[in-house]
């Protein structure tokens, strides 16, 4: 059946793979939670706790039991979208981060649109005129952007668009759910701070490329066959560069999940980088583990759809 | 009398914050700004997720400015001298020594409309003091047993404890439905019910706990808001901008550096008020090498106070020698700058205690940036007198815990927030198997029995003297490293009106309503 669909063959054979990573990717975080310093049975049982009150805390989150023993308990339960519950709230840790994710991932779903949007006029534009003023000015501006600390940019951007203009709010954020308008308004500076990096990326990742494709042999040959400039870099140019920026997009992505823990703290945005935070401070591992097992299938399946595309955009990969 | 603690603009410095702390020790509607107005939402900027809604198993100092607009306690505070008056108990009596007898407030009704009455306040006090997540528990350690009758509560004592009501204005006096806790069990945590001002709505972990109005309260003219929203923005600087931006209206536990950026902020003001939170480091002295009580000597002669304040309050806190605070009716003013900073004294005290060479010390401590920028300065100070002080660092809750329960480290530089009554502080903070007396051990002889002293009439005057011999023990034996009282600075916007701070640094808002 799989050898009529090939690229489901492909996603399956992907899925496969993702096995271990998983497995070693929380096994990881799972055992440098534990390397942390401090009791942590002592510090759920409160001041006042006898000695009996910390042992049966130990007892209850089986505290005592080897790492292994624990790991796999997790595991066994995470496969069945149990991910346990927080520590200090004792709320489900899969309600909690199913609260958070649609802020996160607006956010970076419009730190990823504006990385693009405006990254790829400016790399065409300095890549057809490689050598120009507009094309240092470009080149200099995406250094710029990639020396440029996120969170500084997000303190000038509140400072100026927000505290001094009023034209944004300055912290916060709305579910999308509840009023898009509000949600998508609350993310814009936030998305802004966070793309900084990813545009500059953008620009210079496809600068290279393209420029690298406009002086190929057979780009010549297009133009030695009368073919205007603009047609060879639209129907050309640009194809034989979306397997490199699919690579940078597949990148930009995963990067930009995490970037989105500092721009969170700095907006007080209640997403899953603010979460992670917190909950790494106060020792709280279930909730540590159940976003990391998030960003990890989620970067799993962001790479799955860049490894499909591929296939699409380029026929010389092979779907094997 | 306005101006004093109200600030949209020029310098605090230490003697006009002093003259601020003594302004609302004297004054009380320091703060009045016109006649109050009903309506609108309060959204204020809080720095901690409340660590529980149930005041009997929380464990932050920060969860009371939540817990008090729910709960209504037994007893309240002046808010300027923190002296006991009626709350849900409208009064009360000390007919023997060892009894004290309540009388709850008649017609009080919890947000779930059951009756407060005597067997409610039983109930509750019952269980803080026994239920196994009571985090209060010492706190009625004294009381040995508790009868109701009608709106008459009776509780007998081990021993006389003239601290009981300020005791009970606090954690141990909040009383929850007992309907409520019985129903929802561990899930009361997020679910409280009480008879306060504000009725619990939401709250979204690390988010934000919503409140509305009680319809039903039995304040007259209270509340004065339609509701309250606490934001979670754990960066102090954020819930400043949130103010500046007007998404909130009141962000407060700010830091005294923060107090130039609300200067400079436009539509902001500011409130500087005294506090009980003492910036202190707690010691082991149930083991070497500060169990030697030159040593511990040495460590207090070796810090230079005002130059502490400068570099890490900017100037304006208060340097003290002692727990308390000089504007406070129990302290003992004499001791309050008894360690003057002599490192040449330090050094000789380390000789004379076995240590000729200098000495190293193993800090515990927080890894925040403020915090870190104390322990700096320690060991700069220290290193002067050859005290060698290093430091081991954790973040959040497990800082304390390293230090009290895992007895680790020499000493742990952490505030102390205080408590309403003093007895309950130096209790809890030197007697005798309390947690936060790492060594678990008497610190000094006759500790035990001026502690009892202290709580053993409730005439003002004698108890006043009871907390002089008891500070004079703590001092000689120096007890801990006291270093400066935080102030309690708040920010707010131009439509928060009536914000009044209180001696005991914990904010409250029944008297704040808003404009336009």
């Amino acid at each position: 059946m799989f050898a009529a669909f090939p690229r489901l063959l492909l996603v399956g054979r992907r899925m496969v793979q993702i096995i271990p990573v998983i497995v070693l990717a929380t096994f990881v975080v799972f055992g440098l939670l534990k390397l942390v310093p401090g009791d942590l049975a002592a510090t759920l049982a409160g001041e006042y706790a006898t000695e009996e009150r910390v042992a049966q805390i130990r007892a209850e989150y089986g505290l005592d039991d080897p790492l292994l023993v624990q790991y796999g308990r997790w595991l066994l339960n995470a496969i069945q979208l149990d991910l346990s519950r927080s520590f200090q709230s004792n709320e489900p840790v899969l309600d909690q981060i199913l609260h958070r994710f649609p802020t996160t991932m607006l956010l970076v779903c419009g730190a990823l649109l504006i990385s693009l949007t405006v990254g790829i006029p400016l790399g065409i534009l300095a890549a057809t005129r490689a050598g120009s003023r507009l094309d240092m000015v470009v080149t200099s501006i995406s250094s710029f952007g990639v020396a440029l600390p996120n969170f500084w940019l997000a303190m000038i951007l509140v400072a100026t668009l927000s505290l001094s203009w009023g034209w944004f709010p300055a912290t916060g954020a709305v579910r999308f759910t509840s009023d898009p308008q509000g949600a998508i308004w609350h993310a814009v500076l936030p998305s802004i701070a966070l793309a900084a990096g990813g545009i500059a990326e953008v620009v210079r990742q496809l600068r290279s490329a393209l420029i690298e494709i406009l002086s190929s042999q057979y780009v010549r040959t297009l133009y030695a066959k009368g073919l205007s400039p603009s047609a060879i870099l639209w129907k050309h140019g640009l194809k034989n560069v979306a397997v490199t920026l699919l690579t940078v997009i597949g990148l930009l992505a995963s990067r930009l999940l995490g970037g989105a823990v500092v721009i969170e703290a700095v907006f007080a945005i209640p997403g899953m980088g603010s979460m992670v935070v917190r909950a790494a401070i106060v020792k709280d591992f279930p909730v540590v583990q159940g976003v990391v097992f998030t960003m990890v299938i989620l970067v799993i399946c962001i790479n799955l759809i860049i490894d499909v595309l591929y296939t699409v955009v380029d026929p010389r990969v092979s779907l094997k | 009398m306005n101006a004093p603690t109200h600030h949209a603009g020029g310098r605090v410095n230490r003697r006009s914050f002093l003259a601020l702390t003594g302004a609302v020790a004297a004054g009380g509607d320091a703060l009045a700004q016109g006649t109050p107005k009903r309506g609108g939402m309060l959204r204020l900027s809080a720095q901690q997720n409340p660590s529980s809604l149930n005041p009997q198993t929380g464990n932050s100092g920060s969860d009371h400015v939540v817990l008090y607009p729910i709960y209504d306690s037994l007893v309240e505070w002046d808010y300027a001298t923190l002296q006991a008056k009626p709350g849900l108990a409208v009064k009360w009596a000390y007919p023997d020594p060892t009894t004290l007898v309540l009388t709850i407030r008649d017609g009080v009704m919890f947000h779930d409309g059951t009756k407060c009455d005597g067997a409610a306040v039983r109930y509750n006090l019952l269980r803080a003091k026994n239920d196994e997540r009571s985090n209060v528990k010492s706190d009625l350690a004294t009381v040995d047993d508790i009868t109701a009758a009608g709106q008459t509560v009776t509780l007998k004592l081990k021993a006389p404890d003239s601290a009981l009501p300020l005791i009970l204005s606090d954690r141990a006096g909040m009383i929850s439905s007992p309907r409520a806790m019985e129903e929802h069990g561990r899930d009361y945590d997020r679910r409280p019910v009480g008879t306060g001002a504000m009725k619990f709505v939401s709250w979204a972990d690390n988010e934000r706990v919503v409140l509305t109005k009680n319809e039903g309260y039995w304040k007259k003219d209270r509340p004065l808001q339609d509701g309250m929203v606490f934001q979670i923005i754990t960066e102090l600087q954020t819930g400043l901008r949130s103010v500046t931006a007007g998404q909130n209206d009141l962000v407060y536990y700010l830091v005294p550096q923060q107090k130039q950026l609300i200067e400079r902020a436009r539509n902001v003001s500011s409130a500087v008020g005294p506090s009980l939170l003492c910036v202190h480091a707690y010691f082991n002295y149930g083991r070497a090498p500060l169990d030697n009580v030159k040593v511990r000597q040495a460590l207090n002669y070796a810090v230079d106070r005002e130059e502490f304040n400068k570099a890490t309050h900017g100037g304006i806190a208060e340097t003290t020698s002692t727990i308390l605070p000089r504007s406070h009716w129990a302290c003992a003013t004499e001791f309050s700058g008894h360690f003057t900073y002599d490192p040449d004294r330090a050094r000789k005290l380390l000789a004379e205690g076995g240590h000729p060479n200098g000495i190293d010390i193993l800090g515990i401590g927080y890894a925040e940036q403020l915090q870190v920028q104390q322990q700096e300065v320690l060991i700069e100070q220290m290193r002067r007198a050859g005290i060698r002080l290093r430091w081991e660092r954790y973040t959040g809750p497990p800082t304390p815990t390293a230090f009290f329960a895992e007895k680790k480290g020499d000493l742990l530089l952490a505030p102390w927030t205080g408590r309403p009554d003093p007895s309950l502080t130096y209790q809890l903070v030197f007697g005798a198997g309390s947690y936060f007396n790492a060594g678990r051990g008497e610190g000094a002889a006759g500790l035990t029995e001026a502690l009892l002293a202290s709580r053993a009439s409730d005439d003002l005057a004698e108890r006043k003297e009871a907390f002089h011999k008891l500070q004079k023990i703590v001092t000689d034996n120096a007890l801990h490293l006291p270093l400066l009282f935080r102030p309690e600075l708040t920010a707010y916007g131009p439509r928060v009106k009536g914000y009044k701070p209180n001696l005991l640094g914990k904010p409250k808002f029944e008297d704040v309503w808003l404009e336009g």
